[in-house]
């Protein structure tokens, strides 16, 4: 039986809606997906309800649009939301259960409703509840105690919440589009899902979600989730810096970035190279600017980033324990030689995040940027693929 | 019709910017051309050139209020326009935000312009408070994104023009209208009728391009110590001081007839720099008609607030680069958090991270 999927992300420079399809049991395929700017966001956190709208009609627009195309209809009715901001945190807490004896599956089941009973503020909202090791007693990192004797089960978890009205808003913003949200996904974990292999889950990795407003980090160790958090710092403060210095328009800034900038200094070819600023208006003369001056202004700001990271993870230990590495996703992750500062900055070895469990997204120039919402469309089918007689009941509309 | 003027073009866009246009022009006369566009197909149906955008996407139905779809038809026919476009050095468009058209086709027909190399200035109303959040909500957000990619614009709240809210509506809309017009025609009415103070039409290419954000009032006098009555009246313009940052340049139209005194003309200009600083880069030109301004002055004053201009540094100087990162920081705002100030801050061992970098860590900059 096909299953359909549609998941929405509301970035803070890109809203991108996309569709997957697969048989239960089977690989999902990204059938159509498109994104328009966004409007309305800044720093992963919607400030116009009404202008974040538009970008998700913009992106259904897209859809049908292709959709009509490729000789297909559809209306999408709800889907799956991955969410990001500064305000997502991710919190332990230990769930506990008596044995009599040893350990049984009714135990575990116990345990697990222990684990689920840390009660949040009302102003926030849960995301995810991500299981680690079980101890009993007092031997820890336990994957499967089922059978071991022992009297006082534990089983660590991290708990993954946000603030409840920014993901109000975002539900407000995409009703206002006739969509309906289902549930809200955490970005970084899903760019997670979609882009690590289980050896490196196993061998200690890093997730870095590079986006425009804020950048998500995930890390893992012993094949469990044993961190995760959002740094409120992203590819828009690179540009929001580059406007500062050289006093562009943002939209200059960013091309600067994306076209021109490096974020190493120091490469032979940079030392003496001069950029083109081009002027604000048809009539406004081009200038040009030291290529070194850019790099430097870039450079300073993902050092700053990395420290931030460096010193974050320092602090719960798990630096040293990444020795899988680093795996970059977002948009952010196309920005040039960011992959070797990681590297510098960072001790480890980088790679570049690529969906591989979903197909459909190979043709991106940089799929990279596509990893939180093909993690989304894959968590859909994982969990609800077999729970739903359509698929998940996405979509309003029938195929014609 | 002379080759300076026909070198600008008044493009109407959505229904109510091709209602103001199509009224400038038929007040103004057969020397001012013009182009009216629109998503609905209705739009068309009056006199005048009209160029249908988004015909394939939206089937001439209109964008419904919809600034998305009406930004995809116009990236999508835009290029419609390019038959208008021979020969122009500069547009002035007319259009009305809160709407879907307005908005949406504005912004992307102001990119296309500037992908020709033709400045754009923009008059822009904003929706009267009645109209309702939405349409507030959609026209703010569409004034910032034409405010960076325009030359220079206006934006005119309709409320603030209509002034009396007893006024019954046909009034209204023509005050609007006359507004809106006297703003419009000062560019056409300065190269066509131009006084002993000439502006061409390339000196207001040059002028409008980079000028940024603008405001505009259109004051009149007559009889004894008019000059001064104008000068007064400017002086106590509301709209004319409520600017959010300082004025960097000033235009000012000085139109009357014959009459008009040499000594009437330097009041006005002292006036005017008096009030609004003397540092700003000043321009006056006179227009003398005197079939329509005979006994009487009226003058057009546009004061603008620039974020793009830049002037040359020598290069490699202390100096310059002591100017340069003092610009930086000035251009950041009072807290240096710059596009982030009303953002959550992130604060990382008591650093505001929003602030840049370099600021931040005092590192200098090779220019």
């Amino acid at each position: 039986m096909s299953n359909i999927y549609a998941a929405l992300e509301i970035g803070t420079t890109r809203t991108v809606l996309a569709i997957g399809e697969g048989e239960t049991g089977g690989r999902l395929q990204v059938t159509c997906h498109a994104e328009i700017s966004s409007a309305g966001v800044r720093k992963s956190q919607i400030l116009d309800i009404n202008q974040v709208t538009q970008s998700v009609k913009g992106v259904l627009h897209e859809i049908e649009r292709k959709q009509s195309a490729a000789g297909s209809s559809i209306t999408i009715g709800n889907a799956f939301l991955v969410v990001s901001g500064q305000h997502i945190k991710a919190d332990p807490f230990t769930g506990s259960a008596l044995v009599d004896g040893r350990v049984t599956e009714a135990d575990l089941a116990d345990v697990a409703e222990s684990s689920r009973t840390m009660t949040l503020p009302k102003d926030r909202e849960l995301l995810d509840i991500a299981d680690q090791a079980y101890s009993l007693d007092s031997l820890g990192g336990i994957s499967t105690p089922v059978g071991m004797a022992g009297r006082i089960l534990k089983l660590d978890t991290l708990h993954i919440h946000a603030d409840k009205n920014r993901i109000e808003d975002a539900k407000t913003a995409a009703d206002g589009a006739h969509l309906e949200i289902r549930e809200p996904l955490f970005a970084t974990t899903c760019a997670a899902d979609a882009v690590l292999e289980e050896h490196e889950r196993r061998n200690g990795a890093l997730v870095l979600d590079l986006g425009g407003g804020s950048t998500g980090y995930a890390a893992y160790c012993d094949g469990y989730l044993v961190s995760a958090g959002v740094i409120g710092v992203g590819g828009d403060h690179v540009t929001n810096d580059i406007a500062h210095a050289f006093q562009t328009t943002q939209g200059q800034a960013e091309l600067l970035k994306t076209k021109e900038a490096s974020a190493l200094l120091g490469k032979a070819e940079a030392a003496s190279a001069r950029v083109k600023v081009p002027g604000s208006s048809p009539l406004m003369e081009s200038r040009t600017v030291s290529r070194r001056a850019l790099d430097t202004v870039v450079n300073a700001r993902l050092r700053e980033l990395f420290a931030v990271l460096r010193e974050t993870l320092e602090e719960q230990d798990l630096l040293h324990r990444m020795h899988a590495g680093v795996v970059l996703t977002g948009g952010g992750a196309a920005m040039r030689d960011i992959d070797e500062l990681v590297r510098r900055e960072l001790g480890m070895h980088v790679r570049m995040g690529r969906p591989i469990y979903v197909d459909g997204l190979d043709d991106e120039d940089h799929p990279a940027a596509f990893a939180a919402i093909a993690g989304a469309l894959a968590y859909a089918h994982n969990n609800y693929a077999e729970k739903s007689i359509f698929g998940f009941g996405l979509l309003k509309g029938l195929f014609k | 019709m002379s080759d300076t003027i026909s070198s600008m073009l008044l493009i109407g866009i959505g229904g109510a910017g091709c209602a103001m246009a199509r009224n400038i022009t038929h007040a103004f006369g057969e020397n001012l051309r013009y182009v009216l566009t629109d998503t609905d197909a209705k739009t068309g149906e009056y006199d005048g050139p009209f160029v249908l955008i988004g015909g394939d996407r939206l089937s001439g139905r209109g964008s419904g209020g919809d600034v998305v779809a009406a930004r995809l038809a116009a990236e999508d026919s835009v290029q419609a326009l390019d038959d208008s476009l021979e020969g122009i050095r500069l547009a002035i468009i007319v259009t009305s935000l809160g709407g879907g058209t307005g908005g949406g086709a504005t912004l992307e027909t102001i990119k296309h312009l500037s992908e020709r190399g033709i400045p754009s200035c923009v008059f822009a109303t904003t929706p009267f408070a009645f109209e309702g959040e939405t349409r507030q909500r959609n026209a703010r957000g569409m004034m910032t994104l034409i405010e960076e990619a325009a030359s220079a614009c206006f934006f005119i709240p309709l409320d603030k023009v209509v002034g009396d809210p007893e006024s019954d509506m046909p009034t209204a809309m023509r005050r609007a209208v006359e507004t809106v017009a006297s703003g419009v025609t000062l560019f056409w009415r300065l190269v066509e009728k131009p006084g002993y103070i000439r502006l061409d039409a390339e000196r207001v290419r040059h002028l409008v391009a980079g000028a940024g954000r603008g405001r505009f009032a259109h004051v009149s006098a007559h009889g004894e110590g008019r000059a001064a009555k104008i000068v007064d009246d400017i002086r106590r313009s509301s709209i004319l001081l409520a600017g959010s940052g300082p004025v960097t340049s000033i235009l000012c139209g000085v139109l009357a007839g014959d009459d008009l005194r040499l000594s009437e003309i330097g009041t006005i200009s002292d006036g005017i720099r008096e009030t609004f600083g003397d540092k700003a880069s000043f321009e006056l030109a006179t227009v003398n008609d005197d079939l329509t301004f005979s006994g009487r002055i009226s003058v057009i004053v546009m004061l603008f607030e620039s974020t793009h201009q830049e002037t040359e540094e020598p290069k490699g100087s202390e100096q310059a680069r002591r100017r340069r990162k003092q610009r930086a920081i000035l251009s950041a705002g009072p807290t240096g958090r710059g596009r982030f100030n009303n953002s959550e801050p992130t604060i990382w061992n008591g650093e505001d991270l929003d602030t840049p970098t370099f600021l931040r860590k005092n590192i200098s900059l090779e220019f």
